[in-house]
This record gives structure tokens, C-alpha cells and sequence, in this order.
């Protein structure tokens, strides 16, 4: 089977393909949040490159955040649509699972906490323990940058950082004395399309957000209007 | 035959066109119920409801019009790029962008307002240019000259809130629901107009709206007189914008001899206005194009019209387009 991989949570756009000869090729097209613009150019390329037809397709897999809202949104629509519209499947995967394989896939073992940045200081985490097999240990979470670094600089634990929600906040994790931080910011699309071979399909994708919509929350401290 | 997809506010709509405009299907779904409680849309809100019913809506579109959903006989696919909400936009514009890549389409993205101007075309298909537009709606106010299919000339335009913008706020003040446009229009069917002294504003020679000013001044007449009617004042304030539009909109038919006048967008829905607009087209014995309702809302069927007649004159768009939050109609 010919799969397909979409990644957007972060501001970096990701797209692989995996023949069923077992080529596979990924690429990172853009960093700047110019999802819109080139993942639908850089699905084609590369489905070009393979000598694939889009009909080819056999599974599309999508990270499904957590991350950009609006990254999220263009990536779950594109994936959802290519897949609705030659019928086949879908397979949703979360940004910080994709970190945390990729991690593991370097060698990273112990504690591992994965980390994408949320933007206003914080940062969307979730534990995980790295040994011959990768296991969560937390759910996905948003939490406050500062509190996480507190967290794990009083636990004492030995623990490895990784995403870009630790580059944002380099110097915090840098400092914690039993931390260490394994450098990747974008979620790799290579585990993705190997994620997507193992996992059931499902029908429909939604964003993991993890947090509410802005004018919720702001809302339920603003005056109602009367 | 066209598939049109709108995204640019809170209705999440596809549609089939066949090469003759006629509505194969035409699917709308909205989140308005979600934005009430706000008193206008929120945009994250609506950008996560388009995520998660765009996928449905252009497959029901899709079976509607009796097409395979999976290899659809379709010519070509369009898209509402601009303007509107940009998270918004970017959700049926990524859609539309992946449809016509699954399936090897030519894909287009239209300018919304020109897709509110196709919308007579599809209740008339045999009308007769040229027509002046007046687009009413929560996001626009404008006269437009139609020569053609696709070919406008905006005349004037508001200068700062939209009429139906207008609408919004004056029933927020006024305490009723959202949208503002239908509860007024249904309570100033009860009131006397005129009971509250509003101004007469932008009585230039030009073809320009201005409604900030009367949405003030209900305000005040309201702050003084607190006894009025909740009838009246929406009376009232229903005459005055209802007046400012048939006025300008009389204006720009004695300067332009056209063969229709037509009404589009959300505020075309409003009574007076449409019965403000038959009057002119008697007056000046021109056809009167007032769409229906589901034709005044935002929906996709217009999309693909202004759709099919694009990628006819092989206007097609590069996978790589993006959304304009700011396309003005002048520059399509
Ligand atoms: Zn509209």
C-alpha cells in the first residue's frame, strides 16, 4: 500500500510518501507558516517523484496536532479531502507522539517529554518512557512553560526535553541540572508514515486542540452583552 | 459542471452547478448557533466548525446531484479565497485545493462578493444586461454596474460600517438576538417609523453609504427619549438605512441606463429593502432581480458559478494560491 503523510502542527510544513516497494521520501517544504500555500505544490511533487498517481494512494496519514491552530486546520482539511476523495483511508497521529518516536529513533531512552509550543508561555507537553519500546505515560496536556521546567527541576529525575516548545524556552529547560534536551522542532513525517502503516483507520479527523476557542475564554470574563 | 465550495464566514457550503447555471445541489450548513450567545462570529469558533463539516457537506453535495462522490464528472472545482475570514477561508480553500488534486481538476478561487453578483444569473439564467447590484450584507454595502457576467464596475461603497454590520449593532443595543437584520426587520413590521427623529445622512451626489452615524444617533435618541417603542426605534431605524440605500441606488439608475436592477446578499432578505427595489424597477420599467432567500445567504452555488464562467474564460488557479482576507472587488 502507497501511503501518504501530511504534517502542519508547527510553523514548518511536512509531507512523505511511502510506496509499496518501500521508497519513501519526506520533506520539510516551508518553515514560515506558509502551509496553505505549499503543502497542496508539495503533495504533487513528490507524488510525481515517486511515479505515483494521487490515485495510487492507499492511506493518508495526518498529525493532528497538538499545535497551530490554523496549520492543524489546513492540514486535516487537505488530508481529509484527498482521502474522501479517492476513498481511502485516514489515519490521524498527535505531533508529540511523532517527537517522541522520533527521539527514540536517535537512540533517546529514560524519561522523555515531548514539547510543542502553545504560544503565550506555554507549551503542549506529554511524558512518555523510552526503553526497547516507547510507552505514554501522560495524556497531552497545555501547561505553563515556567511550570514544567519547575516540575522536572524538582523532581530530580533524569530527563531528555524535546520539540519546539523547548527551543522556545532553550535557557529555562537548558537549566534544569537533571535535564537535557534532545534538539528537534518538527514533528518527523518519516515516523508518521510508519505510525500510519501500524494504526487502524479511522473515518474522520479532528485537530487536538487542547485548549478552547479564544473568544470562549474570553468571553466568560467579559460582560454579556445586554 | 462546477463544485463550489464557500468558507469565508460562519456557513460551510458546497454546491453543483451544471454549464447552464442551473443548481444541480446546493448544501449549507452554519455554525451561527455557536456565535449568537457573542453577538457576531467568532472566528476561531467558525474555522473549527468548517474543519470538521467540510467533509460531509461537499460529499452530500456531491450524492445530491447524483455524482460519484469518489470520481465525481465534474469540469472543474472553485473556491471562495477571498474575501472573509482568513481562518475561515483556509479551510475550504486547503479542501479545494486537495479535491483537485485527487481527482486531476482545474481548481479556481473566486472573489465571494463576485459570487453574490452571480446569484441572479442562477434564478434568471436568461437575463438581460447591463444590471445595477446593490450588495447588502454584514460584510458589504455597495452599487455595482454589471455589464456582463464577470464584468463590474463598483459605483460606491460604504465608508465605514456595512448595512447589515449596522443591523447587528443597533439590536445588540436594542437587546435583541443576533443576527440583528431579521429580528428588526420582523419588529419595525410593528412600529411606526418616524416615531424617533434620525438624521438624513450622506445626501452627496456620490454613491457612497455611511451607517456609523445612524447606529450613533439611534443610540442617543434612544438614551433621550426612553420611552419609545422597541418597535419604533426599529421602525425607525429600518426606514432610515432602508431610505439611504433606494435613495443612493435611485441615483446611480438615472445616471446608468440598464435593462435590471437586482438585490444580493444577506440584507436582501430584509422586507422594506425589497420592497423599496420593486418600486424602482417600476419606476424606471426594468426587471427586478430579488433573490430568494437561500440565494440572498451566503452559499456555494454562486461560488461555482462565478466558478464556471472563470474557468471557462481559463482563468484556473496555481495549487499554491492563497487566501486574501482583503480581495476587493475592484481588483478581480
Ligand atoms: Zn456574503
Amino acid at each position: 500500500m502507497n501511503l501518504l503523510a501530511i504534517e502542519t502542527a508547527t510553523p514548518a510544513c511536512g509531507v512523505g510518501v511511502r510506496t509499496s516497494g518501500g521508497v519513501e521520501l519526506t520533506r520539510v517544504v516551508d518553515e514560515n507558516r506558509r502551509h496553505t500555500e505549499v503543502l497542496t505544490l508539495a503533495m504533487a511533487e513528490l507524488l510525481g517523484e515517486c511515479g505515483l498517481r494521487p490515485r495510487d494512494i492507499g492511506r493518508v496519514v495526518v498529525d493532528r496536532g497538538p499545535g497551530l491552530f490554523t496549520g492543524l486546520r489546513v492540514g486535516i482539511a487537505t488530508a481529509s479531502a484527498f482521502a474522501q476523495a479517492l476513498g481511502c483511508g485516514l489515519v490521524g497521529v498527535t505531533s508529540l507522539e511523532l517527537l517522541a518516536h522520533g527521539a527514540h529513533g536517535a537512540g533517546v531512552r529514560g524519561t522523555l517529554v515531548a514539547g510543542v509550543d502553545g504560544r503565550r508561555g506555554e507549551v503542549f507537553v506529554q511524558t512518555f518512557a523510552l526503553a526497547e519500546a516507547l510507552v505514554a505515560t501522560s495524556r497531552p496536556a497545555v501547561a505553563v512553560a515556567r511550570d514544567v521546567v519547575i516540575q522536572w527541576a524538582t523532581n530530580g529525575d533524569p530527563v531528555t526535553f524535546t520539540g519546539d516548545g523547548v527551543e522556545r524556552y532553550a535557557q529555562d529547560f537548558g537549566a534544569v541540572p537533571n535535564g537535557h534536551v534532545f534538539v528537534q522542532t518538527v514533528p518527523p513525517v518519516h515516523e508518521a508514515l510508519a505510525l500510519g502503516l501500524r494504526r487502524a483507520v479511522e473515518t474522520s479527523i479532528t485537530p487536538l486542540y487542547l485548549r478552547e476557542a479564544d473568544a470562549v475564554a474570553n468571553f466568560t470574563t467579559r460582560e454579556r452583552p445586554r | 459542471m462546477v463544485l463550489g465550495i464557500e468558507t469565508s464566514c460562519d456557513e460551510t457550503a458546497a454546491a453543483v452547478v451544471d454549464a447552464d447555471f442551473h443548481v444541480i445541489s446546493s448544501i449549507v450548513e452554519s455554525s451561527i448557533d455557536q456565535h449568537r450567545a457573542f453577538g457576531g462570529v467568532v472566528p476561531e469558533l467558525a474555522g473549527r466548525a468548517h474543519v470538521t463539516t467540510i467533509g460531509p457537506v461537499v460529499n452530500r453535495a456531491l450524492v445530491e446531484a447524483g455524482l460519484d462522490p469518489h470520481d465525481p464528472e465534474i469540469d472543474g472545482i472553485a473556491v471562495t479565497s477571498g474575501p472573509g475570514l482568513i481562518g475561515s477561508l483556509l479551510v475550504g480553500l486547503s479542501a479545494a485545493k486537495a479535491y483537485a488534486l485527487a481527482w486531476g481538476l482545474p481548481f479556481v478561487g473566486v472573489n465571494h462578493l463576485e459570487g453574490h453578483l452571480f446569484a441572479p444569473l442562477l434564478e434568471q439564467p436568461g437575463l438581460e444586461w447591463p444590471l445595477l447590484t446593490l450588495l447588502v450584507s454584514g460584510g458589504h454595502s455597495m452599487i455595482v454596474l454589471q455589464s456582463g457576467p464577470g464584468q463590474h464596475e463598483v459605483l460606491g461603497e460604504t465608508i465605514d460600517d456595512a448595512a447589515g454590520e449596522a443591523y447587528d449593532k443597533v439590536a445588540r443595543w436594542l437587546g435583541l438576538g443576533y443576527p440583528g437584520g431579521p429580528e428588526i426587520d420582523l419588529l419595525a413590521q410593528q412600529g411606526t417609523a418616524g416615531s424617533l427623529k434620525l438624521p438624513v445622512s450622506m445626501t452627496g451626489p456620490d454613491l457612497d453609504f455611511s451607517f456609523s452615524g445612524l447606529k450613533t444617533a439611534v443610540v442617543r435618541a434612544t438614551q433621550r427619549h426612553g420611552d419609545v417603542a422597541l418597535a419604533d426605534v426599529a421602525a425607525s431605524f429600518q426606514r432610515a438605512v432602508c431610505e439611504q440605500l433606494l435613495r443612493k441606488l435611485r441615483s446611480a439608475m438615472e445616471a446608468h441606463d440598464v435593462k435590471g436592477v437586482a438585490l444580493a446578499g444577506g440584507v436582501a432578505a430584509n422586507s422594506a429593502l425589497r420592497a423599496g427595489v420593486e418600486q424602482l424597477a417600476r419606476d424606471f420599467a426594468v426587471v427586478a432581480h430579488l433573490p430568494t432567500l437561500e440565494m440572498c445567504t451566503d452559499n456555494a452555488a454562486m461560488i461555482a458559478a462565478a466558478g464556471l464562467y472563470r474557468l471557462g474564460a481559463g482563468a484556473a488557479s496555481s495549487l499554491g494560491l492563497s487566501a486574501d482576507p482583503n480581495w476587493q472587488l475592484s481588483e478581480v
